[in-house]
């Protein structure tokens, strides 16, 4: 069995590394993304951007899922929170998350029932001890929090518990991927494939990437030498004219996924003909909603949501950053009005935005006298 | 021993423990578990900082006291190689 140390071990890091400067050809530039958010902090984290030569950029992909929900998203949620007798749960990190009155902790602070939830079971299980009152779960996430939404439907209606509804806001990356692959303004060379998701979805849903697009995409873990090794893996690929899809995190991710979580995504879930993604805007099938033999628990069909549409901050440039056009410090408002004290942009309140890794990453170490490379890349 | 050497084996799967799981929303930081028991739909786990947890086996099948799990919001996602 490997333990940490191995995937830490300055040797075999200096190793790949020495590898990956090998491959890169000195005469191309390397636009690799990381779609994950938990790659975007490990990568920070680990300091991985100082080891790889000046030609491999790595950018900031749009897996973070409080970071792509629109405004107008969170002020419908907290419409359905302000109404009389409801119990609105959410996760800890929607709690800071701005709507354009105010966030769903301000909300509270007016008198709104607003609570936070490490899961929806748990607030199922609210429901369970509140029946005078309605309990609505906020659900955002991607693959690896539908199944949990999905479970929690399940056990609602197997229990006949009926003062409970779900308003659904998760989303999926593979529609995401392919609306970045089709943006005129972006040029990459392969991605790093999100990890946990996969164990989900498993590999197959992004043979499009390499069979349509010619990219590489290698699915990896979150320890420093999996990630170059991921990073290697893909220019392997682009060396020998290659573009596969390749599992660098086998030891957790099977190639077909968890058959039985995507079996109660399917029973519970229907895709939405379209979503709005900020940043990215309107992509079609890229999310879901409650299928008609869950309605009874579907919020939306609960409560008069009134389907808020509200423009970003206009000096904010998050649309940008979420592509990957802009790096975090090429925003105007990047670590002066938008800090993660007082954020104006969500990629700075998600613990997984790119602005909030960065910020705690880089932006601090940078003030603090050292350079980083990264900040003085030019926009594409 | 420090707390997060319970179960050094777990490391290699990521940073976040039961009670610090980094975004919950996102979850593509799932926290890896060793189970200690089952029942009939759950298993009492703990992670390498030694935090304990009733997690739901939903999703992964015929789970065994030793087996190596990767959780997210209180749900069981995948097994993970290396345990029992």
């Amino acid at each position: 069995m490997r333990y940490v140390d191995e995937l830490r071990d300055p040797r075999l890091i200096r190793s790949v590394a020495a590898e990956i400067a090998r491959l890169a050809d000195p005469d191309r530039h390397y636009r690799i993304m990381e779609v994950c958010g938990g790659h975007t902090h490990a990568i920070y984290r680990h300091g991985l951007t100082e080891l790889l030569p000046p030609n491999i950029e790595l950018v900031h992909g749009p897996g973070c899922p409080v970071c792509v929900l629109p405004m107008g998203r969170i002020d419908d949620g907290l419409a359905i929170a302000d109404q009389p007798g409801v119990i609105f749960t959410a996760f800890g990190d929607m709690m800071r998350v701005p709507g354009r009155n105010g966030t769903p902790l301000e909300h509270q602070a007016r008198g709104a029932d607003v609570r936070m939830v490490y899961s929806p079971l748990d607030a199922l299980k609210l429901a369970q001890a509140n029946p005078e009152k309605h309990v609505v779960f906020f659900a955002i996430g991607f693959e690896t929090t539908a199944p949990s939404t999905a479970l929690t439907l399940q056990r609602a209606k197997a229990l006949g518990v009926r003062n409970f509804s779900v308003f659904c806001n998760h989303v999926l990356i593979v529609p995401a991927i392919r609306a970045i692959l089709d943006s005129p303004d972006m040029r990459l060379d392969g991605f790093i494939g999100p990890g946990h998701v996969s164990t989900v979805i498993g590999c197959r849903p992004y043979l499009f990437v390499a069979r349509d697009y010619g990219k590489p995409l290698v699915v990896s873990g979150f320890e420093p030498l999996d990630i170059l090794q991921s990073i290697l893996m893909i220019l392997r690929q682009l060396a020998e004219g290659r573009a596969e899809v390749e599992n660098q995190y086998r030891r957790v991710v099977p190639w077909d996924g968890n058959p039985a979580a995507l079996r109660a995504m399917a029973a519970v879930f229907e895709l939405r003909p379209y979503f709005e993604w900020r940043g990215l805007g309107f992509i079609s099938q890229s999310a879901l909603k409650i299928a008609p033999a869950y309605a009874e628990w579907d919020a939306e069909a609960r409560f008069a949501v009134p389907g808020i549409r509200v423009t970003d901050p206009k000096a904010a440039q998050c649309g940008e950053v979420l592509k990957g056009v802009l790096k975090p410090p090429q925003c105007k408002l990047f670590g002066r009005e938008c800090t993660p004290e007082h954020p104006i942009g969500a990629l700075m309140v998600s613990s997984e935005g790119a602005c909030a890794a960065y910020y705690h990453y880089v932006h601090r170490l940078a003030t603090a006298g050292r350079s980083d490379r990264c900040a003085r890349q030019q926009p594409v | 021993m420090r707390p997060t050497d319970v179960h050094p084996e777990l490391a290699q799967y990521g940073s976040c423990t039961l009670d610090r799981d980094g975004c919950v929303t996102c979850g593509d930081v799932a926290v890896p578990v060793v189970v200690l028991e089952v029942y009939e739909q759950e298993a009492l786990c703990e992670d390498r900082a030694g935090n304990r947890a009733r997690i739901a086996l939903d999703f992964v099948p015929e789970v065994r006291p030793g087996d190596l799990l990767l959780v997210h919001l209180g749900v069981a996602l995948a097994r993970i190689e290396g345990g029992a």
